[in-house]
């Protein structure tokens, strides 16, 4: 079974885009999502540790901005659009609770006709 | 496409929590217990789930035909999110499984065809689990720049319960949409 860093994370887009069109972007990043309410094996309390957090920008623009607790599942997988109106990158911000971000991008750009 | 762990190719482990880990703490017993009983419960009167109508009556947030406010948390909540105004049930659609085999992954679609113009446009989306811990799971702040509205994930339920999606627009209008979702046993993890 292959193991996933915590905040390895991954940002999809379509392959062709063409200019103006409304497309959809999937990501995921591998976190725990613990909700603290589980203990492990030894009885220890699992702490909640969990994304809270996560800001979508497109070029210089701030497109959207997610606020999660630990009730979304482990690995975080959210889809959403975005109107394709310029060629630049895509970036996502996940923050957790404990303060660490992580970071992706993926380029937008049309194809050529 | 929420179809699973294999969207990008990778596979994403999954962290089981043991029976005999949770039943170390009273609370989680309990409350283990208790969303068991409910499970089952849910399956034979879904629906007759003990109503505090008291304080509750007195909430003017729903409309006749609309999940009642379950308890006074979620009261709250939705008093905090959008005051006194109506919260009218339309222009929204949440595409759950009516029947979600396992509450630690639950596939959330939501969707509007309310206009993502810079005039008017959807500022605000509220995913509110009745009868979850933490029943506001999820905030969702949107711009013109999306396009549209459609969002999905996956989240976690504990039991058989209400779920509420709730759009504001900029201009300050409320449209809801409601599922309810049954959670069997293995929602109880």
């Amino acid at each position: 079974m292959m193991t996933n860093h915590i905040g390895e994370a991954r940002i999809k887009v379509p392959d062709r885009i063409t200019r103006g069109e409304v497309i959809v972007v999937n990501s995921i990043i591998s976190h725990p999502m613990d909700t603290g309410f589980f203990r492990n094996a030894d009885g220890d309390p699992i702490p909640a540790y969990f994304i809270k957090d996560v800001v979508v920008t497109y070029g210089e623009e701030e497109v959207a901005r997610f606020e999660w607790t630990s009730g979304i599942s482990r690995d975080p997988v959210v889809s959403f659009t975005v109107q394709a109106d310029k060629e630049a990158p895509l970036t996502m911000i996940w923050t957790d609770n404990q303060g660490a971000a992580f970071k992706h991008s993926v380029g937008i750009s049309f194809a050529s006709a | 496409m929420l179809g699973g762990s294999d969207v990008f190719g990778l596979t994403w482990t999954r962290q089981l929590p043991s029976l005999d880990s949770m039943s170390d703490s009273t609370d989680s017993r309990r409350s283990f217990l208790r969303s068991c009983a409910m499970g089952v419960a849910g399956l034979v009167v879904s629906g007759a789930v003990s109503r505090s109508e008291g304080l509750l009556a007195a909430t003017r947030l729903r409309g006749p035909d609309d999940p009642e406010v379950p308890n006074e948390e979620v009261a709250r909540i939705l008093k905090g999110l959008f005051g006194d105004r109506p919260i009218r049930r339309g222009h929204v659609s949440l595409d759950m499984p009516a029947v979600a085999e396992d509450g630690r992954v639950v596939p959330v679609i939501i969707e509007s065809d309310l206009p993502m113009s810079k005039q008017r446009y959807v500022k605000g989306v509220h995913l509110i689990v009745d009868h979850n811990p933490d029943a506001h799971l999820a905030a969702f702040h949107l711009t013109p720049a999306l396009g549209q509205v459609s969002i999905s994930t996956r989240i976690k339920m504990k039991r058989t319960t209400w779920v509420r999606a709730i759009l504001e627009t900029n201009t300050g209008e409320v449209w809801a949409g409601y599922t309810r979702v049954l959670v069997t046993l293995n929602g109880c993890g």
